[in-house]
């Protein structure tokens, strides 16, 4: 095996194994601590798909902004247990059969999907970071797009900011 | 140095997408919702990334980039409706938003 499918390897089973707990746990903290581990072995993927902008982004955002949001989010909804006055920030949940056997089947029916398809079968990744290309075409051919994206995100700040102050 | 089989990362992306889908379908708190939410999002980015190196044109990436900035828009937008749902109801999961009237 080279040691490139070695390194997707340990970034895969670093992003599945803590998806999986993420779904597996009931605390919330726990929670957003293994969301942030997922989304680090993601950036790592992106980094082996030679999307290295993408990845850079994608640490920038989640790790420094999402992940902070949702912390916030997690204490400004705190609730104490009334009995015994403690927080452990637990959750509750439906019946575990009827979304465990719906994820598993659009699971295996994804993979048999993938692996049955004659579009896709060995094609491999191939090329060299892009980053000049994109950098380019984001300032040439997508500027409109990415202008709009721009003032979208400003948008969004602001309407968020909005609809969080209390309207007394 | 042999480069890694698109079907790999579709694999991986495929497992993302279920496990997002069966946190939305398990958890009773909105803030885990979301985060299930997330997750389908990013496996969807992963299949464009994945994709979009066979394609000169890189039209995949761009595209990818512009489904992050959704993403954030999104979380920022939806967190800040949990937190006024939260002071409205003083509850967080999803079956206890009853309305009185």
């Amino acid at each position: 095996m080279s040691p490139l499918v070695i390194a997707f390897l340990v970034l895969a089973l670093l992003t599945c194994g803590s998806a999986l707990s993420m779904l597996w746990t009931k605390n919330l903290l726990h929670a957003a601590l293994a969301m942030f581990l997922t989304m680090l072995g993601l950036s790592g993927l992106y980094v082996l798909a030679y999307a290295d902008v993408l990845a850079v982004a994608h640490l920038l955002v989640y790790v420094g902004g999402v992940l902070i949001l949702i912390l916030f989010g997690i204490m400004l909804t705190n609730q104490t247990d009334p009995a015994t006055g403690k927080n452990h920030l637990m959750t509750r949940e439906s019946s575990r059969l009827f979304p465990f056997s719906i994820g598993l089947s659009f699971f295996l029916g994804l993979f048999w999907l993938f692996t049955k398809g004659p579009w896709i079968n060995n094609l491999p990744v191939t090329g060299e970071s892009k980053l000049r290309e994109v950098g380019l075409g984001l300032l040439t051919e997508y500027a409109f797009p990415f202008e709009l994206a721009g003032v979208f995100l400003l948008i969004a700040l602001i309407g968020a900011t909005f609809v969080a102050k209390s309207h007394d | 140095m042999t480069d890694i089989p698109v079907i790999y990362f579709l694999w991986v992306s495929a497992f993302l997408f279920a496990t997002g889908l069966a946190i939305l379908l398990l958890k009773k708190n909105t803030i885990f919702v979301l985060m299930g939410i997330e997750l389908i999002l990013n496996s969807a980015n992963l299949n464009l990334v994945a994709f979009s190196k066979n394609d000169p044109s890189l039209q995949g990436l761009y595209l990818s980039i512009f489904v992050l900035v959704v993403g954030v828009c999104e979380m920022a937008i939806a967190l800040a409706i949990v937190l006024q749902v939260y002071r409205n109801y003083r509850a967080i999961e999803v079956d206890q938003f009853k309305s009185d009237y």
